[in-house]
């Protein structure tokens, strides 16, 4: 079906290894299929549309709905109202249960940092960043239900069937090296989020563009990478021998239809399969990691070692040149994520404690290496919680308010954005959607949000819909 | 100053009339500064707001009313403009300058007259009926003579672009294109070979028809509908729970390819089958299509409103892709951008399926099962409605004179004498003249009471207890308690033969009773063993009941046996019995029955005594029994996850829409902006049918939803034909004539041959009436489709794309193909059809209701793991990582075309896959059996992959690599390469 003449292709693959502006191979192949699909420049810094400013994202995402005004969002007036019912009389969609009373936050806030943003007490350590951070106060989206949330956040739609921003950015920057997936999910190691993998889907976009889900628990963590080694007729000899032969079959075979780059492409894919074997064990493999690096992960203690495994490992993927490495904090379920409707006294400081550290750690290992000139992390959450409490001690779901953060490059260091009402039930000033978190970051990464589009099903769908604003507040 | 300036243009602007105003000096104001951002001619409606047409800013943005006619001050537009306002300046980059402020608050001072009508964009009935999609369908002469009328619209527009055909491909290459095509499978190699060696003229024409009639065909295209649908095993969401019951949709629709049902037909199954086809019930399994998308079971437990809105907005965009090509769905917040569907029609739509849930539905399967249903239901509810045609028509009549009289010559009850009773609670216990016992004195709060008594019976086959009313009784009694009810936890019967000492307790195998307590106190909670459970008569208090008892096995009493009943009331609250009576029967056990007392009385009449009521009564009690019997004898119904107007779902149990939910038109398609109610219907675009439907019955969901159907299904619907010729094509060619199979508006791509899909639709509904079987015929006999796919540099230099069809395209297999072609490749394809899905994973509990599924855990040689790939569980959202790797679509949004990738991450899964390894050993162990030598086998090998013998170095390496590393290693080769992949 795609008939470009395929020397000029093939004169371009002898050269391109040493990459342009940093880009894989694997992107440039892959274009070919397609037709027209974004092309990153170099003059650009690798952006598609202006110069980019961050080249690889790690977004940390606290499954369950983070409790701003347990958090981020210092509320005093929780103080002087608790214990009045004030909140809405009708159960409000989304919530389990209809509002009960004020309930002030349990942990003691205190300020921090030349900025003197307000932490609790849950936080001691990513307190110490604050400096570093940028806040977005008054995020808000269009649901209470974890779901739907939890797409809205990932892909910009209620609806199941979209592309999550990972795949939109592979789809429209590529990965920055041959050796690894352009987009990796570390999902928590006790389950996946609410949704299931339907958050880290390409949907509509080329399937390769799609979350490559790492098992960080498993022996072989990228799927696939080897054969079962009890099938006898595998293993590095056969592998290669039967790869040989493999390649030279399909060399005859394009010769015989020298007008299909989807042959050649499929071609590369294989060079690029056992270019990705020879890297990623290395990439996997913390044993290399020293002891002061593993103590500011927490790897050794079992609070914070599983998630500060998996951001450890987000450092190593994006320094190899994955482009997007999310890092999912709680499976869904009744307990062990962010869901905190029982108690928020005793829900919240465990989960919080299994973050915070690590997630220092990774800040501080980002700025160490240098990776944070072009290194963007992300700290979000589906949805807020109520100032009420819920006939327990807990808070139930709230979509009108929530708090997310920034470090890295491009962002204005120790800024905040918005603000919400004085319970921090509902975003009241500077109030930004999942649109405009994802136009920044797109903004970032040297993409025009509005131009990044792929057609579908007659429609030139977009990661922020028709919807979205780069939240320039936040950026250097 | 300011103020000045206004007065001065105030008065200009009266003179030179309002609309004049307007159009001079207000309208190119906003296209000069607003446009941009806010207009359908941009395609961008910022912050909701559009300000190219009057309503545009009469419906006003997000942020509130633009401005309020005659009054500056309040308007938002001009806090806007002047950027006083931190939040909201516009235009965003640098304010207006003053005298065009000034003007804008001159024309809202004046009321804001705004001349221009209605939006911008074309309306129906405008140019937009020039569409070519919604044109009427008017069957154009075929352009060149031809064989196939087809070849006449290609080749007369390759001629025009001064291209010629490619040659006709080869026999080995064309059955493989055909077979993958019709069958997703390989031919075999001797189906090659007696293909390629016929010298029979018509041998393709023969094999075309084969391959039509097999079921295979069905498998295949089946797979087409069900992504077009986004049809999957589980809900998706949050709560990604399995659907046990989806499969017998997709069994269903393999069927009606394979039967080949005419595709309006196929439309009206599918969306109103129980309206539209009352008399095959059997078709209600059609329904499935409605329950084909996700559901969201904790929106819809949390958040029901924006849950029924979405779920219904899945219905609509799922029903107007799939059958009209339409993107209806794009005009929920706005009328359409680009096409002729307004926000009304949009919610019509949505009160189409306004009336539906999704959850599971019971019919039966079988004709004549639901033949008899139905006649028994209508039998029934003439009974309950006390019809006197069917009560006492010839043949009840008959029946209930029958059994009338089997009622007065059954053996009679005979009371068994107690002689002694005792209460263990101590309660005083008095036997009457009667021979029935009373208790009275202390009230105990359980009670057991042993009656002892004798009978002149020889052959015993039931016992009865009577509960009998008595002034002494609290509100009369039966029972001591002080409601007058009682609860009979256990009634136990003993035997003791003469001279014995120690009883035998005889068994009951059946309890019956003119009257049971709703709640689970039934009386054979009596017999149970379980002393917690009881039988009990609230509230028919104050009323004689009675309970009857069948033994095991007929008792024979000898002279001097004696009988004890042990009768346990442990239900506390002293529900005692308070009057009673024993009896037994030498009746047959199987004619025992407890009729009510109404009934009895009657049946105690001597016959010639019964009034008409009397025997209308006992007519009634009869045939009721019995149809209630015969009902419950039917064989069970079987279930499909669909949508009704009544539906269960295990989470939420059983939803019944008592009438429609209102559907008020959104503005911005938000919620909490309701607006006029809008009532169903359809598309206006489509001029030759009414796009709202009269309904005698406004609030007849099912109405609604047929309604819609015939809409789909009329032959006068463009988009209808249109769209389903177009979609077969492009499975045919890898493309369509228009290459966005559900989008025919002005965002979808053009037609490559406009007339040539407008005959094939005519044609597809006129001559083929439907026929989806004839359309493939005519399509895959044509020239074009059996042309050669090589390339032609000349050819491609013009037409790139091959649009016109220059040569046959190759498409690469698509997951299940490439799936199925393996299995069967290795001889381990397992033809069964339809089922239960089959998981080819394993799965163990998750934190909540999705299970945790190991894709890789799974036994590949377990029972159906080798059935073809449409029989296997779609997760919606926990999608097998295997089938993923080759583009098997994410089912959470309708897929009507498959995705190509490679990627590196595709090839490792290829190569290392447990699947393509396991199957590449019984490849092997296959091959071994096909020759003696490596060579032989991998000739066979060569026959089975390709339909071709290897060439001398293929053989050679091919021969290196098997004495290497065995033949199991060559056969992953062949199942990772190019070849194997594409077809040419």
């Amino acid at each position: 079906m795609h008939h470009r003449s395929i020397h000029s292709r093939r004169h371009f693959l002898g050269q391109a290894g040493g990459g342009m502006a940093g880009l894989a191979l694997s992107h440039l192949l892959a274009r070919d299929g397609f037709g027209s699909m974004p092309t990153p420049r170099a003059e650009l810094n690798g952006g598609l549309h202006h110069p980019a400013r961050v080249k690889r994202i790690i977004q940390l995402f606290m499954n369950g709905g983070v409790s701003q005004m347990d958090t981020f969002d210092y509320k005093p007036e929780l103080a002087r109202l608790h214990g009045q019912k004030i909140g809405p009389k009708e159960k409000p969609e989304g919530q389990t249960g209809a509002s009960g009373a004020v309930m002030k936050s349990p942990f003691e806030f205190k300020q921090h940092g030349q900025s003197g943003r307000w932490v609790s007490s849950v936080f001691p350590h990513q307190a110490k960043w604050v400096d570093e951070m940028a806040f977005l106060m008054a995020m808000t989206t269009k649901t209470s239900v974890h779901g739907p949330g939890s797409y809205m956040m990932n892909t910009g739609f209620l609806l199941p069937g979209f592309p999550c921003m990972g795949s939109w950015i592979s789809y429209g920057l590529g990965s920055l090296t041959d050796n690894l997936p352009a987009f990796v999910v570390l999902p928590d190691v006790r389950g996946l989020p609410y949704n299931q993998k339907g958050n880290f889907s390409s949907a509509f976009l080329p399937s390769r563009h799609q979350g490559t889900i790492i098992n960080a628990g498993s022996a072989q963590p990228v799927p696939d990478l080897f054969a079962d080694p009890k099938h006898a007729f595998t293993g590095q000899e056969a592998d290669a021998a039967s790869l040989d032969l493999l390649q030279a079959m399909n060399r005859r075979h394009a010769g015989a239809h020298p007008d299909d780059t989807r042959l050649e492409a499929r071609m590369a894919s294989y060079e690029l399969a056992a270019k990705m074997q020879l890297s990623a064990p290395e990439a996997f493999d913390l044993t290399s990691e020293s002891a002061v690096t593993r103590a500011a992960y927490g790897l050794d203690d079992p609070v914070t070692g599983d998630f500060g495994r998996r951001c450890l490992l987000a450092r190593r993927l994006v320094e190899r040149g994955s482009r997007v490495v999310q890092v999912w904090s709680g499976p869904q379920g009744a307990v062990n994520n962010w869901d905190n409707h029982s108690s928020i006294l005793t829900e919240l400081p465990p989960i919080a404690a299994s973050v915070d550290l690590p997630i220092a750690g990774l800040l501080g290992d980002l700025k160490s290496r240098g990776l944070l000139d072009d290194t963007l992390v992300i700290f979000t959450t589906e949805f807020g919680r109520t100032p009420f409490e819920q006939g327990s001690l807990g808070r139930d779901h709230n979509g009108n308010s929530f708090v997310t953060w920034m470090v890295g490059a491009g962002i204005k260091a120790g800024a905040a954005h918005g603000r919400s009402d004085d319970l921090g039930f509902k975003a009241a000033e500077g109030i930004t959607y999942c649109y405009d978190l994802h136009a920044t970051i797109l903004h970032l990464m040297g993409v025009d949000h509005t131009k990044l589009t792929f057609r579908t099903s007659g429609v030139d769908r977009r990661l922020t819909d028709v919807h979205g604003h780069v939240v320039s507040e936040v950026l250097a | 100053m300011i103020r000045l300036v206004v007065i001065g243009l105030l008065t200009a602007a009266l003179r030179a009339g309002a609309s004049d105003f307007f159009t001079e000096k207000i309208e190119p104001l906003l296209k000069n500064r607003c446009y941009e951002c806010h207009s359908h001619a941009a395609g961008k409606m910022k912050g909701g707001l559009t300000l190219d047409s009057k309503s545009g800013w009469e419906q006003g943005g997000d942020s509130g009313p633009t401005l309020v006619p005659g009054r500056p001050e309040e308007s938002l537009l001009m806090k806007v403009v002047r950027w006083t306002d931190d939040d909201h300046q516009m235009p965003p980059k640098q304010p207006l300058p003053a005298d065009e402020v000034a003007l804008l608050e001159q024309w809202v001072a004046t009321g804001a007259p705004d001349p221009r009508l209605a939006v911008a964009v074309e309306k129906p009935g405008s140019a937009e009926g020039d569409w070519w999609s919604l044109r009427p369908l008017v069957k154009p002469a075929v352009p060149t003579a031809a064989g196939n009328p087809l070849d006449g619209f290609i080749q007369a527009a390759l001629t025009g672009r001064g291209l010629r055909p490619s040659p006709p491909a080869d026999r080995r290459t064309l059955i493989r294109r055909v077979y993958f095509d019709l069958h997703g499978l390989a031919p075999t190699p001797e189906e090659v070979e007696a293909f390629v060696q016929s010298e029979d003229p018509q041998a393709y024409e023969m094999l075309v028809d084969r391959l039509l009639a097999s079921p295979r065909y069905g498998e295949r295209w089946a797979r087409h509908w069900l992504d077009t649908i986004h049809f999957a095993d589980t809900h998706g969401y949050e709560h990604d729970v399995f659907r046990p019951n989806a499969w017998r949709f997709r069994d269903y629709v393999i069927a009606s390819f394979n039967r080949d049902t005419p595709w309006d037909r196929f439309i009206r199954e599918q969306v109103a089958a129980d309206v539209i086809f009352p008399d095959e019930p059997h078709l209600a399994v059609a329904l499935g299509f409605l329950g084909a998308g996700n559901l969201d079971i904790s929106a819809a437990n949390t958040a029901p409103m924006q849950f029924e809105y979405l779920d219904r907005d899945d219905l609509v965009t799922q029903t107007m892709s799939s059958f009209v090509s339409t993107t209806a769905h794009c005009a929920r917040c706005h009328d359409h951008k680009f096409d002729p569907v307004s926000q009304e029609d949009y919610f019509a739509l949505q009160a189409v399926f306004a009336g539906i849930t999704k959850g599971n539905i019971n019919y039966y399967d079988d004709p004549s099962t639901t033949r008899e249903q139905r006649r028994l239901s209508s039998v029934k509810a003439a009974i309950d409605a006390g019809d006197t045609t069917v009560l006492q028509s010839p043949e009840h009549e008959a029946l209930v004179a029958s059994w009338v009289q089997e009622q007065e010559t059954a053996a009679p009850w005979v009371t068994v004498v107690p002689e002694s009773f005792v209460s263990v609670q101590g309660a005083s216990l008095e036997r009457l003249s009667d021979d029935s016992v009373l208790s009275s004195g202390q009230l105990p709060d359980q009670d057991t009471y042993s009656i002892t008594g004798r009978t002149d019976l020889q052959e015993i086959t039931g016992f009865r207890i009577d509960l009998m009313v008595d002034d002494s009784l609290p509100r009369g009694g039966p029972g001591r308690a002080p409601n007058g009810n009682v609860h009979l936890s256990e009634f136990e019967v003993q035997v003791f033969r003469p001279g014995a000492t120690m009883g035998e307790k005889l068994v009951l195998r059946r309890a019956v009773s003119d009257f049971d307590q709703a709640g689970g106190y039934d009386v054979t909670k009596t017999i149970d063993g379980d002393l917690k459970s009881s039988w009990a008569v609230n509230p028919k208090e104050g009323e004689p009941h009675y309970a009857v008892f069948e033994l095991a096995a007929p008792l024979r009493l000898e002279d001097g046996g004696r009988l004890v009943f042990l009768l346990r009331q442990l239900q506390g609250g002293s529900h005692l019995l308070g009057r009673f009576r024993l009896a037994a029967t030498t009746a047959p056990g199987t004619s025992l029955r407890a009729l009510p007392s109404g009934v009895e009385m009657v049946l105690a009449k001597p016959a010639g005594e019964r009034s008409a009521d009397d025997r209308l009564a006992l007519a009634t009690y009869f045939l009721r029994q019995r149809t209630e019997a015969a009902l419950a004898a039917l064989p069970p119904p079987v279930t499909v996850w669909a949508a009704a107007r009544s539906a269960t779902t295990e989470d939420r149990g059983l939803i019944t829409l008592a009438e429609p939910r209102l559907i008020r038109l959104l503005k911005r398609g938000d919620l909490a902006k309701p607006g006029a109610e809008v009532s169903p219907g359809a598309l206006s675009a489509v001029t030759a049918l009414p796009s709202r439907f009269d309904l005698p019955q406004a609030k007849d969901e099912a109405a609604r939803r047929a309604a819609l159907a015939h809409w789909l299904a009329d032959p006068a619907n463009p988009l209808t034909w249109r769209s389903i010729v177009n979609r077969v094509w492009h499975y045919h060619f890898g493309r369509g004539i228009s290459d966005t199979p559900s989008d025919f508006g002005r965002m979808g791509g053009a037609p490559s041959h406009p007339e040539m899909i407008d005959w094939l639709a005519a044609w597809f509904r006129d001559d083929a009436r439907g026929s989806l079987k004839a359309l493939h015929q005519l399509i895959v006999t044509s020239e074009a489709y059996r042309q050669s796919s090589a390339p032609n540099p000349e050819a491609a230099e013009i037409d790139p794309e091959n649009r016109l069809l220059w040569r046959m395209n190759r498409p690469r297999m698509d997951a299940d193909t490439f799936r199925d072609s393996v299995l069967a490749a290795s001889g381990r394809l397992d033809s069964a059809m339809g089922g239960p899905a089959v998981a080819h994973f394993t799965s163990r509990p998750g934190p909540q209701s999705t299970p945790v599924l190991d894709y890789d855990a799974f036994d590949r040689d377990s029972p159906g793991a080798s059935r073809r790939s449409i029989y296997r569980v779609v997760w919606r959202a926990i999608a097998d990582p295997f089938m993923e790797a080759l583009d098997f679509p994410d089912l959470g949004q309708l897929s009507p075309v498959r995705g190509f990738s490679a990627s590196a991450l595709q090839a490792l899964t290829l190569f290392n896959n447990g699947f393509v390894l396991h199957y590449s050993q019984h490849f092997a162990a296959r091959l071994e059996k096909a020759g003696s030598t490596p060579e032989e086998r991998i000739r066979a090998a060569f026959a089975i992959c390709y339909q071709r013998p290897p060439a001398p170095e293929e053989l050679a390496g091919a021969v290196a690599l098997v004495d290497r590393h065995g033949l199991a290693a060559f056969c992953r080769v062949l199942f990772n390469s190019n070849e194997f992949l594409f077809v040419d």
